[in-house]
């Protein structure tokens, strides 16, 4: 069912929007061999440790678990061979970069804390310095890659993935971007599965997994190599607890980005699909995947 | 539609809105010893605290409520009868909760309970992490919304509480803690942090009702250059970004309110990129941070905030604790000791942040 525009005291507005897909992909670490999970997901990735295996080692010091998985699931969208050299060319300013992430820094800025407390300032690395601040990971990516677009992060909880489209779609309607790469990404480190588990809308039995997508998207219909079509709305919907799969895990602020990006691989000719994606207490949101 | 800002509120160490704007035209600033930090851990001793009967958790929480329900009621908004949107920026989140170490709803790490307090009605919140510049970036996507007519209103905010972790940062790479900030300073020592949140209620302008301003544009872009430092070209992008969505030019500007963070690689760099924009003699130019602190998620809505406290009062404030200029802020007409008389129609107001996110936001005073 398409989302239907509704009323407000001050009129009719229009409020879906579509954006084409021009690239996708999942990056979900030791997903490749579990046979209970959606073939789209089983494909070998490889782990934050072992990042140096499809980035190269190259600019990987001091950069976080979630950081180097949402790299790892953009390399992967553009299609780029393991150990690729990194784009050295300058940075392109219509290419927006948007991140979903709630747990990304929050390991790192525990232990950084815990270190001034314990042995004081001085002990501190500045290594940490970029990762202390929330949009690591956004920035990060602009960096790598060479974005110099609206660079964006979502932190809005269950939704953030969806959100993040939503706000891609918005780049793209308002001129400020051609091209959007959204990423949605959590990682799985204990402080992250604490604060997950601690989460009043978390549905128990159901931990944190770590877990990164990449979305490439740019107006539709006109873009050329179009996989899918999404459609959204800013409505929000009732999900009720988000419907997360037992056998993977919840990948929470990754979810929208993740759930959206299987759906594209496994969208069937003629066939539309419905995602959605948050809690009880962060709320929902819907998108249509379709085809061109 | 343009987008008029209905409402607007602050709350800094320097008190609400008009508080903090007497302040600043009388060149007074709110630093002091940390009351709230261990100084030993951080390695940092002075910062812009804000002094009140703070809750014992989710400050940042705290004072973006009492600005969303000051900015609402100016704007006579309703969120049950309006759709109404809140987009938050910031840059440290309620992280110092995690710091902290004790059990806690993890959605309050965000700002949806925040909105909620003020605003139950609000259709969705949306809490984006954008460091120093977090609350421009909100501000660039709430026009968007109103100007596509996603929304009637849109709740602007932006809001931090210090952490340890980023206390810690500043102490480790200064040489010796500042006791205060110098924007613009030759003898700047860094920057200290502030504790702050603003909030700014953004309508489509149909020629009437409450408030005094327009936002025009907000350009946006990333330097993708380095993760801490800032970058000229970048900077100068959002900036001529910001002129052209509004059709407007650098000479029509009458005060820049700039970043100006008094750290040693920012303030060189925002001068050489005003100065290349604006030539010389250019706007005037004044800045908050030496008088409040850095706000980070919100100072880039305090600033903006304050630019309309001058269009509305016909001053602009001078840059407290700035003496003498640092060199590349040669032909910069730095407003200094005392408050400026001047009929501000245009204001330009920027904000920079870590991850190289630049927002670059144009105002003008309604007719």
């Amino acid at each position: 069912m398409k989302p239907t525009p509704t009323m407000s005291d001050q009129g009719t507005i229009a409020r879906t929007a579509t954006a084409a897909v021009t690239a996708h992909a999942v990056h979900v670490p030791g997903a490749d061999g579990d046979d209970a999970l959606p073939g789209a997901l089983r494909v070998p990735a490889c782990s934050a440790e072992q990042a140096h295996e499809l980035l190269g080692r190259k600019g990987l010091l001091g950069k976080d678990e979630a950081t180097r998985l949402a790299l790892c699931a953009v390399h992967r969208a553009l299609g780029r061979p393991p150990r690729a050299p990194r784009p050295d060319h300058p940075a392109d300013p219509a290419t927006a970069v948007v991140v979903a992430s709630n747990l990304g820094n929050t390991a790192t800025v525990a232990r950084i804390a815990a270190e001034a407390r314990e042995r004081g300032a001085r002990s501190v690395s500045p290594l940490d310095a970029p990762t202390a601040s929330s949009n690591v990971i956004a920035g990060a990516v602009a960096i790598w890659f060479r974005y110099g677009g609206p660079n964006l992060t979502l932190c809005s909880g269950a939704t953030a993935g969806m959100d993040a489209i939503w706000l891609g779609c918005l780049l793209l309607r308002s001129g400020r971007a051609e091209q959007v790469v959204v990423v949605g990404v959590e990682p799985g480190d204990p402080v992250a599965a604490a604060l997950h588990a601690n989460r009043a809308g978390a549905v128990p039995g159901i931990p944190l997994r770590a877990a990164a997508a990449c979305l490439v998207l740019r107006s539709a219909p006109a873009a050329p190599g179009a996989q899918a079509v999404l459609e959204l709305s800013a409505d929000p919907v009732d999900v009720g607890d988000g419907a997360p799969v037992k056998e993977l895990g919840d990948t929470y602020g990754a979810a929208g980005v993740l759930r959206t990006a299987l759906a594209v691989a496994e969208l069937e000719p003629g066939g539309r699909t419905r995602v959605i994606c948050g809690d009880r207490v962060d709320g929902g949101r819907e998108l249509w995947v379709g085809r061109v | 539609m343009p987008a008029r800002i209905a409402g607007s509120a602050v709350r800094t160490c320097l008190g609400d809105g008009p508080a903090t704007f007497a302040a600043l035209l009388r060149g007074e600033d709110g630093v002091a010893p940390l009351r709230h930090q261990d100084h030993a851990a951080v390695g940092v001793t002075h910062g812009y605290e804000i002094d009140d009967d703070r809750p014992e958790a989710f400050h940042g929480s705290h004072w973006l409520t009492a600005c969303l329900r000051d900015a609402l009621a100016q704007s006579g908004v309703d969120p049950a009868r309006q759709r109404t949107v809140a987009l938050i920026g910031t840059g440290l989140r309620e992280l110092s909760a995690v710091e902290d170490g004790s059990a806690f709803a993890t959605e309050r790490l965000h700002f949806a309970h925040a909105v909620r307090q003020a605003a139950p009605q609000t259709e969705a919140v949306h809490t984006l992490a954008g460091a120093c510049s977090a609350g421009g970036h909100a501000l660039a996507l709430a026009q968007d919304l109103i100007e596509l007519g996603e929304a009637d209103a849109v709740l602007v905010g932006g809001a931090d509480a210090m952490t340890v972790s980023m206390l810690a940062m500043i102490g480790r790479v200064a040489d010796r803690p500042a006791d205060r900030v110098r924007p613009f300073d030759a003898e700047r020592r860094g920057v200290l942090l502030g504790d702050g949140a603003a909030a700014l209620v953004l309508v489509p302008d149909r020629g009437e009702g409450p408030g005094t301003a327009r936002v025009l544009a907000t350009g946006l872009s990333c330097d993708a250059v380095h993760p801490t430092a800032p970058d000229r070209e970048g900077i100068l992008r959002a900036m001529r970004q910001a002129f052209e969505r509004a059709g407007r030019a650098p000479g029509e500007v009458d005060v820049v309110y700039a970043h100006g963070t008094g750290t040693a690689l920012n303030d060189p760099v925002e001068a050489a990129a005003l100065r290349e924009l604006h030539g010389s003699p250019g706007p005037l130019v004044t800045a908050v941070k030496g008088a409040v602190g850095h706000t980070s998620g919100g100072s880039a809505l305090l600033s903006v905030a304050m630019a309309v406290h001058s269009m509305e009062m016909g001053l602009v404030p001078p840059v407290t604790g700035l003496r003498d200029p640092l060199p590349e802020a040669d032909g910069l007409r730095l407003v200094r000791g005392a408050p400026h008389a001047a009929d501000v129609v245009t204001a330009q107001v920027d904000a920079f942040g870590f991850g190289g996110v630049n927002a670059v936001s144009l105002l003008e005073r309604l007719a």
